[in-house]
């Protein structure tokens, strides 16, 4: 007999594959849409007046047959692994996104563990304080942290904290000077960390510091509401006060059971956020330089790469469906009712 | 529950402080850790690419001009800012024949490439074959030119018609000369079967000052001295970072130190960086211009040569320069005014704003209505379209012209425009070279024109004075060129705005820096002190 | 439903949000008399700091950011509270129809709105505004393309939990049709929690159609639209006032409107405002 997690397992994964495959057709089909030649995007001036040179280009990138059929050889290649090679950088796709999505895993995970941290203990804070000034305070604080920006955000943030006050150090991942550490993750901090580069580790955190806490500014106010229901919602719960009521002290009943049992929500809607920390991305890497997928992606789509902006998409499809799925697997394992309903 | 709300202002308030002072230690030990990394001085260039490849044979843009500039040698070359006049480099001299057919070099003895074999005849046969066969974007610089090696020092380039423009045209980085071996041994051919672009990409193949450590077409360039240069002043910087980066940002990072040159500054932001920076500042050769198409099938308005006049009066040109800011000048033709033949300041279209009323009177169209199109997301010069555009069309407003704005990513304006369907355009022209013959171009049936929707044979007395001025030689040569802008500024359907200026802001130390037109500045020729 | 009212507007958050978007929404009727300038005319030298005759300074081409901003307050406004009206009615629509029909109905609308959110939200309105060519209309449809789920969602799950029970049942077993009962009885018990994830969603709808703006998808330019305000102020990074008041004035509006919105959900019983909130991330 078949376990019942197994089976909602299996089939979120079948829903997840018709969503990848969703993925890439809907990203063909708006890509396609988009009006514009990319011979014209990516050819010279006086070579685009060539009808020569057009014509080898389009063959070359298979532009020259019909949409169809582009697609469904891009599918063919897309099940050998082999993402095609991307017109503006002229090197292979999947070569361009183990370069790019690193980095922005990098940025947006170092603003999830931004959030989960100011965030978490902002929300408890705020939970125990109820009512209070400080409640008041940090409900405030965190509304407006979804309220600003994050464009107008990161303007400020560079104008002011890296222009004016000189507290961050310059664009990028790392000083140009700085040589990154060997590659094994991708992430400066985490491969500088491993090889022992202490100095690259502090330059690297240093320029990631700047642009995660822009980027955090609005998954932090998400998680301090979200954290101040849950803490609220445990502590008006039977069990919290029974352990109260045989007499645990007060800290000890906190850490284990109302943390506890806020957590897994709380992990499940970082989950969620992490998606939304993808998205600002887009808009903070072109001011802070940030070499990642939103720059990647933004150069890639106004210039009609199809190739690559076939791959980000697949890669943000990706990381989406297996975050959800990670989502529904926690809420089936924790409430075993999600799994006859959904 | 009072006694558990007591309890986590001490449990939790700790770690958030903790987490801060973290942050702030972390945001200063990096902004002090900028100290140079290998031996010998190292360089950071910043500045807002715009690369495709560092292949010379495939390469037609800004950054890659400067980065192959660096990287490989040409037959002739331009001394600093001065392109008037083209000099030896792998070749020692040259002879162009008196019918301007046949152009014959005399190669250096004793130039290497960056491995220590010499650099050869056959080299430059190969290269110079290669970038014409491969059907890349810089391919039209040689369009009918036969590479022939006469014997192991001499070469010579033979054309079809007279073309005195290819002195101007071989310094161009694009017609860098390659080591054949290697290239050959990495899939290198003369032609469109040329496999050797990605083994360019990492790593340089030619006799330049430098060699290439690193590419990257988004992000940045590393290049590093090369330890077996030929040529008698090595560079002085071992290790030159260029750097992606938009221009206000540029301006940011050369005024902290983090970098020392920042290359496409606009005037705005030049202005007051102070601090011990140097700013070079000059007029671009870069031209912006705006179209108005010629096809009545395209527009019925602007087809209309009354119309245009009153466009080409109504625009308020000293306003336009106030915009692109100090070092900007007004385009007086098509050809930049550090070109031969360019037409004197003084006869620049002016702004009349009576007599364009009265030529939009004279055209019959009441209330015109057009659209500008222009690209949203480029800059040159660091400079953006869009606020030119906005400006022209106030200007024209006030002539009674109404302009609806059709701004779009470069990728699609560029589709429309090379369609020639745009109804009005505004865009720019780099020289390929710098001659007068590059501005041929938008005569009729040529490729500007043709964008214009000014075919082959409306304007056919302009078009043969073209056809003569391409093969002239000495003599006569500047004013056929004058003639052929003033007769294009009276009913051309192009009207040239402005060259904007270029601003390039470089740390107190170093020296030696030119504007040069065709690849903005030679890195290798530049100092410290 | 809504329960605790009158107290919840004795709260600062509402009354100040309730002030703010008052004030915002005289700007919206009143911009052409509060402005001093036209907000289009570039008569000015460029790049003033705010001073005496212009109290936001001047632009790169010499307009006023002042009249600017109050006159970008008339477009982004109306427009957000249009969108958010489209979304809660597409959304509403077929989210009930989900939650009513249920079956392949509901398998159909739930998996597109699967899709929708398989992709971050500014990257697909971003992909739909660029497909469709920049302009305010097709930015409007973007956003909506990416903001109707959420409704659909919360309608869905909500006309779920309504349709078992008995006053539903009943109404379904003495013979009423579906719509009447669609009408009379789901429809008003669905209402109060859309409208408040509605008030909610009018500041979120606001940024994304700004940062469509600023990505230079939206508004066309002369238009004063404050997204693309601060576009226009990171080509002249050091004048700050170019950028800082029309993102001001986005961070004011969007937050007046959660001020308002977060009351509001506190006033709901709070099952029914955990829903919401689970829903609408």
């Amino acid at each position: 007999m078949k376990h019942p997690l197994f089976r909602f397992l299996a089939r979120r994964l079948a829903v997840s594959v018709l969503l990848a495959v969703g993925v890439t057709l809907i990203t063909f089909t708006l890509t396609n849409l988009v009006p514009g030649d990319p011979a014209a995007a990516n050819l010279g001036q006086q070579a685009l007046g060539n009808p020569a040179i057009v014509k080898q280009f389009r063959e070359q990138n298979g532009l020259d047959k019909p949409l169809p059929v582009q697609y469904v050889t891009y599918l063919g290649h897309l099940v050998q692994g082999d993402l095609g090679e991307s017109q503006q950088s002229h090197r292979p796709v999947d070569a361009d996104l183990a370069e790019f999505v690193p980095a922005t895993f990098e940025l947006a995970g170092a603003a999830l563990v931004l959030s989960l941290v100011v965030g978490v203990a902002f929300g408890v804070i705020a939970a125990l304080r109820r009512d209070r000034l400080v409640d008041q305070f940090l409900r405030v604080t965190s509304l407006a942290g979804v309220s600003v920006p994050t464009f107008w955000l990161a303007l400020l943030a560079f104008y002011f904290v890296f222009y004016r006050l000189r507290l961050a150090p310059g664009s990028g991942r790392l000083a140009p000077t700085m040589t990154p550490p060997p590659h094994v993750t991708g992430l400066y901090t985490v491969d500088a960390a491993m090889a022992g580069q202490w100095d690259v580790f502090a330059g690297a955190v240093g320029h990631l510091a700047l642009p995660a806490l822009v980027l955090a500014a609005y998954t932090i106010g998400l998680l301090t509401r979200f954290t101040r229901s849950a803490v609220l919602e445990v502590l008006g719960q039977d069990y919290v006060r029974a352990a109260r009521a045989k007499g645990l002290p007060g800290r000890v009943v906190l850490l284990q059971y109302v943390l506890r049992a806020a957590l897994v929500p709380i992990i499940t809607v970082a989950g969620l956020a992490f998606g939304s920390l993808l998205s600002g991305t887009v808009l903070v890497e072109s001011i802070f330089a940030w070499p990642g997928i939103g720059q990647y992606a933004y150069k890639s789509a106004t210039n009609l790469d199809l190739p690559a902006v076939m791959g980000v998409g697949l890669v943000v499809g990706a990381i989406y469906v297996v975050v959800n799925l990670i989502v529904d697997v926690l809420y089936g394992v924790i409430d075993p009712r999600v799994r006859s309903t959904t | 529950m009072p006694s558990l709300r007591s309890v986590p202002r001490r449990a939790i308030l700790p770690v958030l402080v903790a987490s801060a002072i973290s942050l702030t230690a972390c945001s200063g030990s990096g902004s002090s850790s900028s100290s140079s990394a290998s031996g010998g001085k190292s360089l950071v260039i910043d500045t807002s690419f715009n690369l495709k490849t560092a292949d010379p044979g495939r390469m037609y843009e800004q950054t890659g001009l400067l980065v192959d500039r660096a990287l490989y040698d040409t037959l002739l070359t331009f001394a600093g800012s001065d392109v008037g006049k083209p000099v030896p480099a792998l070749a020692e001299s040259y002879e162009l024949s008196k019918d301007g057919k046949t152009m014959t070099l005399k190669l250096r003895k004793g130039a290497t490439f960056s491995d220590g074999s010499p650099v050869t005849a056959d080299d430059v046969v190969f290269s110079l074959n290669r970038v014409r066969d491969l059907k890349g974007n810089p391919s039209f610089l040689l369009d009918g030119v036969t590479v022939k090696k006469v014997d192991d020092t001499t070469i010579e380039l033979v054309s079809p018609k007279p073309n005195p423009a290819l002195p101007f045209i071989l310094p161009n980085p694009a017609l860098g000369i390659v080591n054949s071996k290697v290239l050959q041994a990495h899939g290198g051919t003369q032609g469109a079967d040329d496999k050797a672009e990605s083994f360019l990409n990492g790593q340089s193949a030619g006799s330049g000052p430098y060699v290439l450590e690193s590419f990257n077409a988004s992000t940045q360039v590393v290049l590093k001295a090369n330890d077996k240069y030929w040529g008698q002043t090595k560079p002085t910087y071992g290790r030159v970072v260029i750097r992606n980066v938009q221009a206000p940002t540029q301006k940011l990072n050369v005024q902290r130190g983090d970098s020392q040159i920042a290359l496409d500054l606009s005037a705005d932001q030049a202005q007051g960086v102070g601090g011990g920076l140097q700013v070079a500042k000059g007029a671009s050769a870069n031209v912006f211009f705006l179209l108005a198409n010629h096809s009545a099938a395209v527009s019925k308005t602007t087809s209309n040569p009354k119309f245009v006049e009153a466009v080409r009066k109504g625009i308020d040109y000293p306003g336009l320069l106030q915009l692109a800011g100090e070092g900007s000048v007004q385009a007086a033709g098509i050809v930049p005014s550090m070109i031969n033949g360019a037409l004197p300041a003084d006869q620049a279209p002016k702004r009349d704003v009576a007599g364009a009323k009265a030529a939009l009177a004279a055209s019959g169209i009441p209330n015109p209505k057009v659209k500008l199109e222009f690209p949203s997301d480029y800059t040159l010069n660091g400079l953006s379209f869009q606020p030119l555009a906005e400006r022209v069309q106030a200007n024209l407003k006030e002539v009674g012209i109404t302009v609806d704005l059709a701004p779009a990513p470069i990728a699609t304006a560029l589709q429309n425009y090379r369609d020639g369907k745009e109804e009005m355009g505004l865009w720019w022209w780099s020289p390929d070279y710098p001659d007068a013959s590059d501005y041929l171009a938008f005569l009729p049936g040529k490729l500007i024109g043709l964008r214009a929707g000014w075919k082959k044979g409306d304007a056919a007395a302009l078009e043969s004075a073209g056809d003569k001025a391409a093969q002239t030689i000495g003599d006569g040569r500047t004013q056929q060129y004058q003639q052929i802008q003033t007769q294009l500024n009276a009913a051309g359907p192009i009207t040239p705005l402005l060259q904007p200026s270029q601003h390039v802001v470089t740390a107190g130390t170093v020296t030696g820096l030119a504007l040069n037109p065709v690849w903005t500045i030679d890195i290798a020729a530049l100092g410290s002190k | 439903m809504i329960r605790r009212l009158p107290e919840a507007w004795r709260r600062p958050l509402a009354v100040t949000g309730l002030v703010v978007t008052a004030a915002w929404l005289i700007v919206v009727v009143a911009a052409p008399l509060l402005a001093p300038y036209d907000p289009l005319a570039q008569k000015f030298p460029r790049l003033r700091p705010p001073g005496g005759e212009h109290w936001f300074g001047t632009d790169d081409l010499g307009r006023d950011v002042l009249s600017r901003v109050l006159y970008g307050a008339r477009l982004s406004i109306p427009l957000t509270l249009l969108l958010v009206a489209l979304s809660v009615v597409i959304g509403g629509l077929l989210g009930a129809c989900a939650g009513y029909f249920g079956r392949w109905v509901d398998e159909t609308i739930m998996r597109v709105a699967d899709l929708v959110f398989a992709f971050p939200t500014v990257i697909l309105a971003m992909a739909v505004a660029a497909s469709l060519g920049a302009s305010l209309r097709n930015a409007v449809l973007a956003v909506l393309v990416v903001s109707w789920p959420a409704y659909a969602r919360v309608t869905r799950g909500l006309v779920l939990g309504l349709r078992t029970r008995e006053f539903v049942l009943s109404g379904r077993l003495l013979g009423f049709s579906v719509w009447r009962s669609l009408r009379t009885d789901v429809v008003p018990n669905v209402a109060g929690p859309v409208l408040v994830l509605a008030t909610l969603d009018i500041g979120t709808q606001l940024l994304l159609l700004s940062g469509l703006s600023f990505l230079g998808l939206g508004a066309k330019p002369p238009t004063a639209e404050w997204g693309a305000m601060v576009a226009s102020a990171t080509q002249v990074f050091d004048k700050w006032w170019v950028g800082v008041f029309p993102g001001l004035a986005i961070l004011t509006v969007v937050l007046a409107f959660n001020f308002l919105g977060d009351t509001l959900r506190d006033a709901l019983d709070p099952r029914t405002a955990r829903a919401i909130k689970e829903r609408a991330l």
